[in-house]
């Protein structure tokens, strides 16, 4: 399927938060209550629109056990986005937030956009982490903050689309060099050369190839 | 903290050396340099140039490929070529060649297609990876110096073009190719030992490099997955193993352990690394290998042990683990996989998938369902399988978690298949209520919902109290849900009516909505309001049933929406002018409610029922004649109650009685008359009845109605008006005011003139009726007694003279007959009766005085015995008495005539006047009353001897014969009216006409239908015989008897039956024989007689006209007398 542009996001968090059934959620659009522990790195990858523009996500769901850490670093190189994710219900999710974040501020490019997101929002009884906390963490790390449940599927697609929205928006900004992959976008195949905006790298002219 | 690691289970199973040492045999001593598969085909290539085919039954075919050594070997999947590099001269100089299997040469060995040298810029350098496109278009060929060649067009060809070299030399060796084909482009992906980068080769001289990784893997460490998982290019490093597609990195899996070699088998990633000791020991205590192959070798000097894992990427399962002896190759054919083993012993083992049974079966056994159920799905397991493990799934978590919720889950799954009951059964307790509605929601969603289950479903939303979810479900739109409506309705109705109504309104089930509407919520006005908008049918029943309901509550809007019914309904909620009428088309058939169907609705509310019935008289004429008789029938209650309950609302009352008079006057009401007469008489509404009465010509009626309102000025206006067209009127008034003691005398009066003047009444009936009354004076009479008894006496002297003019009469026929009989007869005409000249001899003399010559006589007369002159006159009395005595013996005629005839009395007195009882009057006549009896015995006696003789006698005395012959010609009337008075007493009569019914009980004729003229003529019959009676009383009749019949004591001997012929014919004065025995001149004389006799006999008028008359008898009584002894009885 033909696509404008190309988005690369990583999922990230401690163990447990959620992160392979938002993944799931979005994908699927189903919540698998009993989730095997994610060994390695998942895969998946959706369309949506933006703009009128069809926009490929392709995610990384990451382990969030320690021992995988080494393998899940190595996947913050080519993202474009990230989504931080905590439990709401387990404050120390929360507070190993920051730890996530160095990490990953430390192995991306400066650029990524990261959103923060409290997920199991249905367990309202359980909240252990006000959302209020949850908003001021994100706005003193300037990220994007949402609280979403995996399992009731509130907020899934909001999460994924607005940091698509706000990748979409730095493109526009020209902050990210697309051109560059390890940033995590990808020009669709029909899109490169019509971009005006953008400079042609003499390995980008090669991308069009597919026109030909 | 969860293993860090795929879940486990032992899919395969290991079977060693499937080849029985065949493979073994070949290639031992010797050094496995590559190997491949395909085609059906394991391929081997050895260090000493040697390429070895195993078939599937483990034949092994020998080709000397090189001189030296094969390096690479490629078998293709789908065609019968062989790809191999190797060296035929020793240095580096790598030669590819090319192997059609098909081709076979002389001595059965395939044939080579191609041999052609691979150098990267003429760098002699040796090949470390070879990859061959299934298109067999493009071959692509690795070097250790991190080359890399492409290789287009047909590979099984010599003439090649120049290969392009896509990479040149001086970096770290390639590791790995793969191609990688989408429907529009092509990639070659390529490892090396510190990067991973494809190439988009899609066009040729425009290859395109992208970076994938920046670290690489070992040799043999890299595979490619089929299409079905996206074609990804998998290499395995110490950490994971890496999946990238041609976008870019994708997913990992983190595997630890020095990777050797990593195969694609079907679904499966075979991975062979190096044995690290933390998974060797996990590995043992595994339940996959506790006796696996690892344990049987064991480890020898120089070789490596190798860990073997099968992973299944798509489920995340490990489904092998097992550790081997130095593996040399993994091979995937003939849809299985097989490992070659051991440098030095080689070996060759079949990894045996299990079947899916088995690994259900083996998940089941740790109760691992969702497993099972995931495998199952990739399966493409039967749905009916599927069932079967959700619902096994289901039971677990049911029984052995307790996790209902979980269960119900699974048990859902299995809607459609697995029968409901069964899970319903399991969830039926109060706690596991919620569940259970789950279960039933989804069970109607999706369709598979009886009507039990509708009703279960809705008691637990009930329960539950739920009632939001309740409503969601039973309005769910366009039946989305399936389930029964009618069912709901009646769960519903019982939790909350409201949703029932809802529903039922919803579906249409106007029935059940009235139904809850009025029993339930009792809106009537709702319910009329709904019904106003139903179809005319639907509205109509529905108005029949519950009418009653909805006129008590709601009287004016139902009697409103009844109106509308009975004349032209309409649904309320429908446009007045709808499409068609616009267009033209305006429906002729108005549909229109009997409101006869109705009127029984109303019994509660009266007022409501007159407007209902006003209004539908308004609107149209032409009603069942039910509608009028009841608007009549509530006109003339509520006239009645008004009238009960005093004279204070007049005008209301007056209004009815406008009302129902102008309802009865009305030529188009069709009510039913003599329905609404009861009715006004119930309610004694005067003008109604008397309006009735007359319309229906009741005059009687009428008066009678008078009379009993003791209205006598009425009465007497009735009799005047109607008395033209009811004469009676006047007798009946009469016998009304004779029993009302308060009659007014001048009424009285009144009446007995007009009767008077009528005669419409016998005096005596008149008397009769008179006597009853204690109150009616004879002054109050006396004037018309007066004039009856003049007139009375007045024709009793006519009478009277007539009788005594016939006596004279008789007794000078009697002298006569003495003096023929006793005295000389003295001839003294001088003239010929013919010829009228002086008689001369000889000539003949008649008795009757008639003398002819003889000549005359003899040309004149036709019989010689008789008078010429006389003769017409005799003829024509004697054929008189001929056809009486014919008449006398028809007795059926004379019974016929009875029973038609009107005055049977009358037609009696002319029997009688023709003689037929001549002579049982007179015994009848003496001893007053005599029974018949006597008659018998006297024709007893007449049988025996002595009244024979005395018969005997009579009979030769035909003179005293004729007297009594001629006697009761006059005495007839008398005894006749004598009997009669015997018979019909003067009480009899009374009570005649007390019961209102006159004549026999033969013909018992009803008083409305008795006719003054019958009585009349009845009475002009025996007139006389009354004014007789009247003035002389019976015992003076009798007394007179013996003066005026004196031969009766003899003649009762000879008494008999007239209408015995056979004894009688003898006796009879009529009789032939006795004529002929007779001389001449007593036939003469007794013609003459006869003239004589009939010229007085009274009834003679009545005798000529014979048969006329038609009356009944009034003596036709059945009394206890013999029938055979009756005179008018059938003999």
């Amino acid at each position: 399927m033909s696509y404008a542009y190309l988005f690369k996001y990583i999922i990230i968090g401690d163990t447990g938060v959620g992160k392979s059934c938002l993944l799931l959620q979005f994908t699927d659009k189903r919540f698998q209550p009993v989730h095997d522990l994610t060994i390695g790195v998942e895969f998946g990858a959706r369309m949506i629109t933006i703009d009128g523009k069809q926009i490929k996500l392709q995610i990384w769901d990451t382990a969030g056990q320690e021992a995988f850490r080494s393998i899940t670093r190595s996947y913050y190189r080519g993202a474009a986005g990230a989504l931080l994710v905590y439990d709401i219900t387990r404050r120390e999710t929360f507070n190993h937030l920051t730890t996530w974040l160095e990490d990953a501020r430390q192995h991306s490019n400066s650029n990524m956009v990261i959103m923060l997101i409290g997920n199991k929002s249905d367990l309202e009884t359980r909240r252990e982490v006000k959302k209020e906390e949850g908003e001021a963490f994100a706005h003193e790390h300037g990220l994007i903050f949402m609280e979403t449940s995996a399992k009731t599927a509130a907020n899934v697609e909001e999460a994924f689309i607005n940091t698509a929205k706000e990748i979409y928006e730095k493109i526009q900004e020209g902050v990210f060099d697309i051109n560059n992959e390890a940033n995590g976008i990808k020009i669709g195949p029909q899109h490169s050369p019509t971009n005006p905006n953008l400079p042609q790298s003499g390995q980008g002219a090669g991308q069009g190839g597919g026109c030909c | 903290m969860a293993f860090l690691e795929w879940r486990r289970f032992n899919f395969f199973q290991v079977v060693k050396d499937v080849d029985s040492g065949k493979v073994k045999e070949c290639i031992k001593d010797k050094k496995v340099a590559t190997s491949s598969n395909g085609n059906g085909n394991l391929v081997f290539g050895d260090s000493e140039g040697t390429i070895y085919l195993v078939t599937r039954g483990f034949n092994v075919t020998t080709i000397n490929a090189f001189a030296l050594r094969v390096c690479l070997v490629q078998m293709m999947q789908h065609s019968p070529l062989l790809v191999a590099i190797g060296e035929d001269e020793p240095g580096i100089n790598p030669l590819i060649k090319v192997w059609n299997l098909e081709k076979l040469d002389k001595l059965g060995i395939p044939m080579c297609v191609r041999i052609s040298r691979t150098i990267p810029n003429n760098r002699p350098t040796p090949a470390s990876t070879l990859c061959v496109h299934e298109n067999l278009n493009l071959m692509a060929v690795g070097f250790t110096d991190g080359s890399i060649l492409l290789y287009r067009g047909d590979i099984a060809r010599d003439r090649l073009s120049k290969p392009k070299v896509l990479r040149d030399g001086g970096m770290q060796p390639v590791t790995g190719l793969a191609f990688r084909s989408t429907a529009k482009q092509t990639f070659l992906f390529v490892a090396t030992t510190s990067s991973v980068f494809s190439y988009n080769i899609t066009t040729k001289d425009k290859e395109e490099k992208i970076e994938l990784d920046k670290e690489g893997c070992e040799k043999n460490c890299s595979t490619s997955t089929e299409s079905a998982h996206d074609g990804q290019f998998m290499i395995g490093r110490e950490d994971a193993v890496y999946c990238y597609t041609t976008d870019g990195r994708g997913p990992c899996y983190a595997i630890k352990g020095t990777k050797v070699m990593l195969e694609w088998y079907r679904n499966y990633l075979v991975i062979v690394s190096k044995e690290n000791k933390t998974l060797r020991a996990s590995a043992a205590t595994s339940p996959t290998t506790p006796d696996g192959p690892g344990g049987l070798f064991g480890t020898t000097s120089g070789s490596e042990t190798h860990m073997v894992t099968v992973l299944d990427i798509q489920n995340k399962f490990i489904v092998l683990e097992t550790s081997m002896q130095d593996v040399i190759s993994v091979l995937s054919e003939w849809g299985s996989l097989y490992v070659l083993t051991g440098k030095s012993d080689p070996c060759l083992y079949h990894f045996q998938e299990k079947d899916l049974q088995a690994k259900l079966g083996l998940l089941f056994k740790k109760n691992l369902y969702d497993v099972a159920i995931r495998i199952a799905k990739s399966n493409q397991y039967d749905a009916d399988g599927l069932t079967d493990i959700f619902r096994e799934y289901g039971d677990h978590l049911y029984s052995n978690k307790g996790d209902h919720a979980g269960a119900i889950e699974q048990y859902i799954k299995t809607i459609g298949r697995l029968e409901p009951s069964y899970v319903i059964r399991k969830f039926l307790d109060s706690q596991h209520i919620e569940n259970l509605t789950t279960y039933l929601q989804e069970l109607h969603k999706q369709g598979h919902a009886t009507e039990d289950h509708t009703t279960l479903l809705l008691n637990c939303y009930t329960k539950l109290d739920k009632t939001d979810k309740l409503k969601e479900f039973i309005m769910t739109k366009d039946r989305e849900v399936d389930f029964d409506v009618e069912i709901a309705i009646k769960v519903c109705r019982q939790a909350s009516t409201e949703d029932a109504l809802l529903l039922a309104q919803k579906h249409k089930m106007h029935d059940w909505y009235l139904k809850i509407q009025i029993e339930d919520q009792g809106d009537c006005k709702q319910a009329l309001e709904y019904i106003g908008k139903l179809d005319f049918s639907e509205a109509e029943t529905n108005m029949k049933k519950y009418g009653c309901i909805l006129l008590q509550n709601c009287p004016f809007e139902a009697t409103e929406l009844l109106k509308r019914l009975c004349t032209d309904y309409r649904p309320s909620n429908k446009p007045l002018v709808d499409n068609n009428m616009l267009q033209g088309h305006i429906n002729p058939f108005v549909d229109r409610a009997n409101p006869a169907d109705f009127i029984h609705l109303f019994t509660e509310c009266p007022e409501h029922l007159e407007e209902f019935l006003e209004y539908l008289l308004k609107e149209h004429s032409e009603w069942n004649p039910l509608l009028y008789n009841t608007l009549l029938e509530h006109y003339l209650n509520s006239w009645g109650t008004l009238a009960s309950a005093g004279t204070v609302e007049t005008s209301r009352r007056l209004h009815y009685e406008q009302n129902i008079m102008r309802l009865l006057q009305n030529p188009d009401s069709r009510y039913d008359k003599d329905q609404v007469l009861i009715l006004c008489q119930a309610n004694n509404f005067r003008p109604g009845v008397l309006h009735l009465l007359e319309e229906s010509h009741l005059y009687q009626q009428i008066l009678q109605y008078h009379m009993i309102q003791r209205d006598y000025k009425e009465v007497l206006s009735t009799c005047q008006r109607f008395g033209k067209l009811d004469p009676n009127l006047w007798v009946q008034a009469l016998w009304y005011c004779a029993r009302d003691s308060h009659t007014p005398p001048d009424l009285l009066e009144e009446i007995l003139q007009v009767i008077e003047k009528n005669k419409s009444l016998p005096p005596l009936l008149v008397l009769d009726a008179l006597c009853t009354s204690s109150e009616v004076t004879l002054a109050n009479v006396r004037s018309y007694l007066l004039n009856v008894l003049t007139a009375e006496s007045k024709l009793a002297q006519r009478e009277q003279e007539q009788v005594k003019k016939n006596r004279e009469e008789s007794e000078r026929i009697r002298t006569q007959i003495q003096n023929i009989q006793t005295k000389s007869m003295i001839f003294q005409v001088s003239r010929c009766s013919a010829c009228n000249q002086p008689l001369e001899l000889p000539s003949i003399h008649f008795l009757c005085q008639h003398s002819y010559h003889q000549h005359c006589f003899q040309s004149f007369s036709e019989s010689e015995n008789e008078c010429p002159s006389c003769l017409p006159n005799n003829k024509k009395i004697l054929g008189h008495i001929k056809a009486r005595e014919k008449n006398k013996n028809l007795h059926e005629t004379f019974h016929d005539l009875l029973d038609k005839a009107e005055d049977g009395f009358a037609l009696v007195a002319e029997y009688y006047g023709r003689g037929v009882f001549n002579k049982l009057t007179v015994v009848m006549d003496d001893p007053a009353q005599l029974p018949q009896k006597p008659v018998l015995s006297d024709r007893n006696i007449l049988s025996t001897g002595a009244g024979a003789e005395a018969r005997m006698r009579i009979a030769e005395q035909p003179s005293s014969f004729r007297g009594t012959y001629n006697q009761p010609q006059t005495s007839v009337p008398t005894t006749s009216s004598t009997s009669r008075t015997a018979h019909i007493s003067p009480s009899q009569i009374q009570a005649d006409f007390a019961s209102m019914s006159m004549g026999s009980q033969n013909n018992s004729p009803k008083f409305s239908s008795y006719t003054p003229k019958s009585y009349e003529t009845r009475s002009e019959a025996s007139g006389s015989s009354f004014g007789t009676k009247g003035q002389t009383p019976p015992p003076v009749v009798k007394a007179t008897q013996p003066k005026i019949n004196p031969v009766s004591v003899k003649v009762e001997q000879v008494s008999k039956n007239p209408f015995d012929e056979d004894e009688d014919d003898s006796t009879n004065p009529f009789s032939e024989n006795l004529e002929s025995s007779n001389p001449t001149n007593t036939v003469g004389q007794k013609e003459s007689m006869k003239g004589v006799a009939f010229l007085n006999n009274p009834f003679e008028d009545e005798e000529e006209n014979d048969n006329v008359s038609t009356s009944t008898n009034p003596f036709d009584e059945p009394d206890d007398y013999d029938k055979e002894k009756n005179p008018f009885g059938c003999s």
